[in-house]
């Protein structure tokens, strides 16, 4: 009876346990659900974030693959219409010249202000004439064949002698100055003509440098004649000694050459 | 006499590493006792803020001379693009001329694909993820022959040249990387240069993404 009572009661008991646990069970349940909805909205408003912030950015929608396309066309693709096994995974249905990249090469540096850089002895340039500086009025004597490059097999090695390198084409101009001043004492050579190279501005800037040197170490001198333009003329080791090629030595002057100007 | 100076930078540039202002210092800076006071009075005199100058001291006001000789002499500027470590590269002075740029080996091919690849990243939102850009680099497998190791010249060469500026993105693994313009980027070309390609490229206006048109814009 007591038992009884007892078990039933605790039957009860834990039956009302049981009920109590669901219903406990079930908060739990939701609360973990909502929890979990709770998550997901984060989650989810995230992501929606993101997406519309990617299409925000992608408002203007930018197509890579018609951009990469296009650039294709640029570089003169030849579509195929049937696919080659060769090219088909990296260009599909056609294959891009060999001077593909040189066609985008001739387009890009327009668009950036790149500082030129200052190499020597060009061997690399096949479509450059050889001719460094050009010669018109004045020195009408001077033959062309004196500035041509010499393209010895070294001076590929000369990326790792910066220094050498310009004092070697240093050394090449005042031959080429002295060559011509020899064969012609008294006609002055204008400086412009001497290093103006009318095909290109960079190799023009590349001449002054490389004449700033000779002024530097006596080696020429730059003087002003009637017209008030600048002629160059090299300098005779024993004119070095005298005295007053010292004083007179050290004078600046700016030129300023702007690609108009040289154009 | 300023020449020295002057062809350590050109030579350091031609590689386009940017150069740091120390090595400058260690290299030059003795040869140049005696011009240097001629280059400080260059400098006030131009820049005529004598108090703004002396306040700088010797050595920036050194340092500011150099800065307006070079677009003078060369037609070159020298840009501070650190200006925490004070380093600087060279850039072209006068407007981009047309084919007139003097490029030894494959410098003009190499400025193509940076092109290109900064005008993805650009229209993409100025930053994109490696594995965004496998479609361009589906394009250029192909052109191994040129490039050579493609990855290697984008992921170290354009980076250390400062074309390109690569960061890790947090948390990612294995680890993604994300691209975007670097310092030499920004002051060697501009977005509406860039946003003018693509419009070339593409047979459309610029204004046709008009987003990025407006960023180009608001970027001058």
């Amino acid at each position: 009876e007591n038992r009884e009572a007892m078990l039933n009661s605790k039957s009860n008991r834990l039956t009302e346990a049981l009920e109590e646990a669901n219903r406990l069970f079930d908060g739990v349940c939701r609360a973990r659900e909502a929890a979990l909805d709770a998550q997901f909205l984060v989650i989810a408003s995230n992501i929606g974030k993101e997406k519309a912030n990617e299409l925000h950015s992608e408002m203007s929608a930018f197509d890579s693959t018609a951009f990469a396309e296009d650039l294709l066309t640029f570089m003169g693709i030849n579509r195929t219409e049937v696919e080659d096994s060769d090219d088909s995974e990296d260009v599909p249905g056609g294959f891009l010249p060999s001077d593909a990249w040189q066609t985008m090469g001739e387009e890009a540096p327009k668009y950036f202000r790149r500082a030129p850089t200052f190499h020597y002895m060009m061997g690399s340039f096949k479509s450059e004439p050889p001719v460094r500086k050009q010669r018109i009025e004045r020195q009408k004597k001077a033959s062309r064949g004196k500035a041509e490059r010499a393209m010895p097999a070294q001076l590929k090695k000369m990326e790792e002698s910066h220094q050498e390198a310009t004092e070697k084409e240093v050394e090449r101009i005042l031959r080429i100055l002295q060559t011509h001043f020899e064969n012609d004492p008294d006609t002055p050579i204008s400086f412009f003509d001497f290093v103006i190279d009318p095909n290109s501005f960079a190799r023009t800037v590349e001449n002054v440098f490389h004449v700033s040197f000779l002024t530097r170490d006596g080696l020429a001198k730059i003087m002003l004649d009637e017209d008030e333009l600048p002629i160059i003329e090299p300098i005779k080791p024993s004119e070095g000694e005298e005295e007053d090629s010292r004083a007179g030595a050290r004078n600046q002057v700016v030129i300023t050459l702007d690609q108009k100007e040289w154009k | 006499q300023v020449s020295e100076l002057v062809q350590f930078l050109l030579v350091k540039d031609q590689k386009k590493i940017p150069i740091k202002r120390a090595d400058m210092l260690k290299n030059i800076i003795r040869e140049y006792r005696n011009t240097y006071s001629e280059i400080v009075r260059r400098a006030d005199r131009t820049l005529q803020q004598v108090r703004k100058t002396r306040k700088k001291g010797k050595w920036g006001r050194f340092w500011e001379g150099l800065t307006i000789l070079f677009p003078q002499v060369f037609g070159l500027q020298l840009v501070e693009i650190d200006t925490k470590r004070h380093i600087y590269i060279l850039i072209n002075n006068l407007p981009r001329a047309e084919g007139q740029h003097l490029c030894r080996g494959k410098e003009k091919e190499k400025m193509g694909l940076l092109l290109v690849i900064l005008s993805f990243i650009f229209m993409k939102g100025n930053s994109v993820k490696d594995s965004d850009a496998t479609i361009l680099l589906l394009l250029l497998r192909k052109q191994h022959s040129v490039f050579g190791d493609v990855k290697k010249l984008v992921t170290e060469e354009f980076v250390r040249q400062k074309y390109l500026e690569t960061t890790p993105i947090p948390l990612t693994d294995p680890p993604e990387f994300k691209y975007q313009w670097g310092p030499r980027a920004e002051k060697e070309t501009s977005k509406k240069d860039v946003l003018n390609f693509v419009a070339k490229m593409q047979g459309k206006d610029p204004t046709f993404w008009a987003s990025q048109y407006n960023e180009a814009e608001a970027d001058n």
